[in-house]
């Protein structure tokens, strides 16, 4: 794989708590067990949500260029950490939305970043303070599954950003998580096409982040949310759980990034088609012509006189 | 993106012309006599011989001042016009009756008008001299006077009147009243009389009148003869007439008998050879009636029959045919002979401008291709016939005027010869045109600015060989102040009869090199993006050859094959391998569909090409009628950029169904008719964007604008419009749709969806056709808007 060559040793991982550290060993301690090698993971979501964001908080490091106010740029990032003989990769990719639309080109662009890689778990980010679903998350959800396949649903988990916040008049925050997760993830289920039995399968993950510095802390000094879980071995726990809940991982090959070719559909059918135009539709017109000339309604003068050598009688 | 131009061009209609269809007295006709017939003949008002003449003369096209007609050039550069030359008979016909003699100088030379002409300019006269009021015999006047006659009476002796003015005898004398007439003119009118087989009995009588002028009295006892029960019509036409053995005064009355038994044989014989006539049985069994009615056949009861007979020639366009005898007299058959106008030769005639017959370039055989069988040898002259050769010489497009002109045959009594006069036109012509256009300025109002010169130079090399090949060229360009913007060039090489000149098989070959550019209507925002879309330009170079089959003059197939390169531009004519997009920051997206296959913005590519046309539509007086079936296909060979194979066709389906049933004829009103039109689109295999079927517009789905509702893979439209009739034009109400069928997003990169279109949609609305013109108001239903429109041309 080439991400493997680029793949830096994880630093980062040091940055942790000792009691997150340990954790992390323990589910990468998993992976070894399974004997798998290498993680993708796969962050998706509309613009100013904290995709990058979350990638530094899970690595640690500040792996992902974050800028406040605007987006940076449309090319994905690749962030491939390797840790005694395991790689996680994880994708950050820019926002999908542009104008009000989903941009195309950006979602060709990570497509295209994605060609010949395996995805193995897809983060769909959104912010869990906020009150609506709109046409635009729809819009989102859309072009993830036309790009991706309705599949990667399956390998997906929902990240919820901004989760140390207090809802508003005093609405129960687990009461207000949930609700929250449920509109989202009713809107992945339709805009996915997932039938209930799917749902059934394999319900898609809900994960609670937060990035903020200001992120409340446990007396081991690991970042929790409101409720008290520790969040970033939480995270990795869910991560590990989808990649192993046995569905494949998305590859991305050449026919998913150009999608179904179009233009080679039926093109061996051509010269039976050619053929059938040929015979049962051009020589039938040319038929019907040469039947209506015969046919015609002939001025009576032309009828009448036949010459005189028809009529010496 | 409604782009509209009206363009204030001069042009030259080919229009067709009235014929000028002339009579004039020209030539006498002959008829044996013989006891047993009565020879037929035409009041002398009417035309005896017509001199018909068919001409066609297309407005010059040279550029030379001095070629042009001086007509043309009062009429303006544009008009249409019809020449009408008159072939004067002059005395011919009138000077052969007094030279021909013996037999033919009979009735036919007296009821010439000419005959007596010869006497008109003299108008002085002598009084008889006698007492007023006596009866006078004929031979009792003087030879040496010159009479003037008053009146002309006819006095049926046997009913004892007077002959009614409808008998019209007065029309088979040319004798005047009023004017002078000496006493051997007298005396041949009566021998004439006499002769003509109407009368038993026949004499005249001069009544001195105080003045000294003579009234002259005609009393006759009118031949009778039994009662026909059938009635044969024959054509005389070109057969040799018995020569009638003249009876001698000493023939014993055995002689005699047998003198006439053998003309009877003769006669016999005679219409035994012939042919039987054109004459439809429906007028034949009119004139049985007539037999029938009437008791006895009398000789003004012939006369009126001839008078049906020949109604129906002239009435059906033959001129030239003419009722000379009946024969059988006395017998169950009457035997009425008709010389009809048997056409015995044609001739060619090349003409220069002063109309001297010259060599001509054409070759013949181009010319009799086009002469309809009816108007070769040994058919009967009709006009609509030559008129039908003069339409198809002209339409060869070669001649700059073209005369039919029949006339009687010399060598050949009773033929016709059809003599066709061409002038040929310049084979080299060079024409510069120039035109404003207005094109939607900003804000999509035209404005002074937006008014363009324009213009084109054409060169034309036509009747190559003197086979109609023709190779022409041209250049144009919509804005002479930045040519370079917008050349669009076309050379172009005709061949036809590719089966040879005298296969009936009509092949034309043709080949050319062009260019052109249009606006894209695939890269075209939906409602509410039009702005965001930037104009892509699709420019077209190539070669084609392909071969035309006419069937009709509607009906063809073509074939061939294309070679084009195809280039696609932004609108600063920047090649753009993609569809461009406006930000709102104000910057231009370059990653919209790819406009070509290659995805250099470059394309090039060869492709067959069929196409067949079947069109049975005609005009009802001005409104169209009958069925249409369109059906084109282009095959891929995979040669060109990325090895392109596939196949576009499309087929369309008109019907104009006509709702109610009218007289057909000049200044009828239109019927009702309902349309119904249907087309489908397809691509298998390799497709451009650029070739993308495109939803929308004033030939697709009426209400929006060029590609409004999408492009796609595969497209199907369906449309009715009812047309009511209302003056001399019609209004209408229409509904239409067209569906991408969902293959918009079939086609690469998704336009449809790249500039959110609906990929389909429906309209409909009611308008008016004033001339050219449609102005209709189209309800987008998509919107549920409506707008008003202004389009030239017809929808369908």
């Amino acid at each position: 794989m080439a991400a493997l060559q680029m793949s830096r040793e994880w630093i980062g991982i040091q940055q942790f708590p000792p009691a997150t550290q340990s954790k992390l060993l323990e589910i990468l301690g998993k992976f070894k067990e399974e004997d798998v090698s290498s993680l993708t993971v796969l962050v998706m979501g509309k613009g100013g949500v904290g995709k990058s964001s979350t990638v530094n908080s899970v690595t640690g490091e500040k792996a992902a260029a974050v800028s406040t106010f605007q987006s940076e740029g449309l090319r994905p990032s690749l962030v491939s950490r390797s840790r005694s003989g395991f790689t996680l990769n994880i994708i950050d990719t820019p926002g999908l939305i542009e104008g009000g639309y989903v941009n195309d080109q950006a979602v060709n662009l990570i497509k295209g970043f994605l060609l010949n890689k395996t995805i193995d778990v897809l983060l769909y980010v959104d912010r869990l303070d906020v009150y609506r679903v709109d046409d635009l998350d729809k819009q989102v959800v859309t072009a993830i599954t036309d790009a991706f396949g309705k599949e990667i649903w399956r390998k997906s988990a929902l990240v919820l950003s901004h989760a140390q916040f207090s809802p508003p008049d005093g609405l129960n925050y687990d009461l207000f998580v949930s609700r929250r997760s449920d509109a989202l993830l009713k809107l992945i289920r339709a805009s996915a096409q997932l039938k209930k039995q799917d749902i059934q399968d394999s319900s898609i993950p809900v994960i609670l982040v937060e990035n903020s510095g200001r992120c409340h802390k446990n007396d081991s000094d690991e970042k929790i949310l409101p409720d008290g879980t520790s969040w970033i071995p939480n995270l990795y726990k869910t991560i590990t759980e989808i990649s192993f809940n046995g569905n494949k991982s998305i590859h991305v090959d050449k026919k998913l990034v150009e999608g179904p070719n179009p233009n080679a559909r039926g093109k061996r059918l051509i010269p039976l088609i050619f053929a059938f135009q040929y015979l049962l539709v051009m020589k039938p017109l040319v038929k019907a012509i040469k039947s209506d000339v015969s046919r015609e309604s002939k001025p009576s003068w032309e009828m009448r006189d036949s010459g005189s050598a028809n009529r010496r009688s | 993106m409604a782009t509209f131009a009206t363009n204030g061009q001069l042009t030259t209609l080919p229009g067709l012309l009235t014929t000028p269809y002339q009579l004039s007295t020209r030539r006498k006709y002959p008829a044996p006599s013989s006891s047993q017939e009565l020879r037929y003949n035409a009041p002398p008002a009417s035309p005896r011989f017509p001199s018909l003449k068919y001409c066609y003369t297309s407005p010059n096209r040279n550029t030379e001042p001095s070629s042009k007609d001086h007509l043309l050039k009062a009429l303006g550069k544009s008009l249409v016009f019809g020449s009408i030359s008159s072939i004067f008979s002059g005395g011919g016909g009138g000077g052969g009756g007094h030279g021909d003699g013996g037999v033919w100088r009979d009735l036919f030379s007296l009821a010439t008008p000419v005959a007596a002409a010869d006497e008109k300019h003299s108008p002085d006269w002598d009084s008889h001299g006698l007492p007023a009021n006596i009866a006078v015999q004929l031979n009792k006047l003087s030879r040496f006077k010159k009479y003037k006659i008053s009146d002309v009476l006819f006095f049926d002796r046997r009913s004892k009147t007077t002959a009614s003015a409808e008998d019209s005898f007065s029309e088979m004398v040319p004798i005047h009243p009023g004017e002078a007439y000496t006493k051997a003119q007298l005396q041949k009118e009566l021998k004439a009389l006499a002769s003509s087989g109407m009368f038993e009995k026949v004499d005249l009588l001069g009544n001195t009148k105080p003045d000294g002028t003579l009234g002259l009295t005609i009393s006759f006892v009118e031949s009778m003869w039994k009662s026909a029960e059938r009635f044969r019509c024959i054509n005389v036409g070109l057969l040799t007439q018995p020569k009638p053995i003249a009876t001698d005064a000493d023939m014993t009355d055995r002689e005699m008998i047998e003198h006439l038994r053998s003309q009877e044989k003769e006669y016999k014989r005679m219409i035994g050879k012939a042919r039987p006539c054109i004459l439809p049985g429906q007028v034949q069994r009119e004139v049985m009636l007539m037999l029938k009615d009437q008791g006895k056949l009398s000789a003004r009861l012939l006369r009126r029959l001839g008078d049906r007979v020949e109604k129906w020639y002239h009435d059906n366009g033959y001129g030239f045919a003419r009722v000379v005898n009946f024969g059988n007299l006395n017998s169950k058959e009457l035997v009425c002979e008709v010389v009809e106008g048997d056409i015995t030769r044609v001739v060619i005639q090349f003409r220069d401008k002063l109309g001297n017959v010259v060599e001509g370039n054409t070759q013949l055989p181009v010319i009799h291709r086009e002469i309809p069988k009816q108007l070769r040898p040994g058919h009967v002259h009709n006009m609509n016939a030559a008129n039908q050769a003069l339409n198809n010489i002209n339409s060869l497009k070669v001649f700059s005027s073209v005369e039919i002109n029949p006339r009687a045959d010399e060598k050949n009594e009773g033929g016709v010869v059809v003599e066709i006069n061409l002038r040929e036109a310049d084979q080299k012509s060079a024409e510069v045109t120039t035109e404003w256009s207005i094109v939607p300025g900003p804000g999509g109002a035209p404005s002074l600015e937006s008014f363009q010169p324009g213009g084109s130079v054409s060169l034309e090399h036509k009747n190559i060989k003197g086979l109609n090949r023709s190779l022409m060229g041209s250049l144009a360009t919509s804005n002479l102040l930045s040519p370079e913007d917008d050349l669009g060039f076309n050379l172009e090489y005709v061949h036809p009869y590719l089966d040879g000149v005298y296969s009936p098989r009509n092949r034309v070959f043709k080949t050319s090199a062009f260019n052109s550019r249009k606006l894209s209507s695939v890269f075209t925002g939906g409602p509410g993006f039009e702005d965001v879309v930037p104009p892509m330009l699709v420019d077209r170079a190539g070669l084609k050859a392909n071969i035309t089959e006419s069937f009709t003059r509607q009906s063809k197939s073509t074939y061939g094959l294309v070679l084009e390169e195809i280039t696609t531009r932004d609108r600063n004519f920047e090649i753009s391998t993609n569809g461009l997009r406006l930000l709102p920051s104000g910057g231009t997206s370059v990653d919209g569909p790819s406009t070509t296959l290659s995805g250099t913005g470059i394309d090039r590519v060869a492709f067959l090409q069929a196409n067949v046309t079947r069109d049975n539509t005609k005009f009802v007086n001005g409104a169209i009628v009958g069925d249409r079936s369109v059906f084109q296909v282009d095959q891929g060979l995979g040669i060109g950029s990325k090895f392109p194979v596939f196949n576009r066709h499309q087929l369309s389906l008109t019907k104009f169904i006509q709702l109610k049933r009218v007289k057909e004829g000049k200044s009828k009103p239109q019927p009702p008719v309902l349309v119904l039109h249907g087309r489908y689109g397809g691509c298998v295999g390799d497709l451009p964007s650029y070739e993308a079927f495109s939803i929308g517009g004033p030939h697709s789905v009426r209400g929006y604008s060029m590609g409004e509702l999408g492009a796609a893979r595969n497209i199907l439209e369906l449309s009715a419009e009812i047309r009511v009739p209302v003056k001399n034009t019609h209004v209408y109400a229409f509904a239409e749709h067209g569906n991408d069928l969902g293959s918009s997003k079939d086609v690469k990169g998704n336009p449809t969806e790249a500039y959110r279109r609906m990929g389909h949609g429906s309209s409909y609305g009611v308008g008016v056709k004033l001339g050219q013109v449609r102005a209709e108001y189209a309800v987008d239903h998509n919107r549920g808007t409506g707008a008003f429109f202004l389009r030239f041309g017809e929808r369908y």
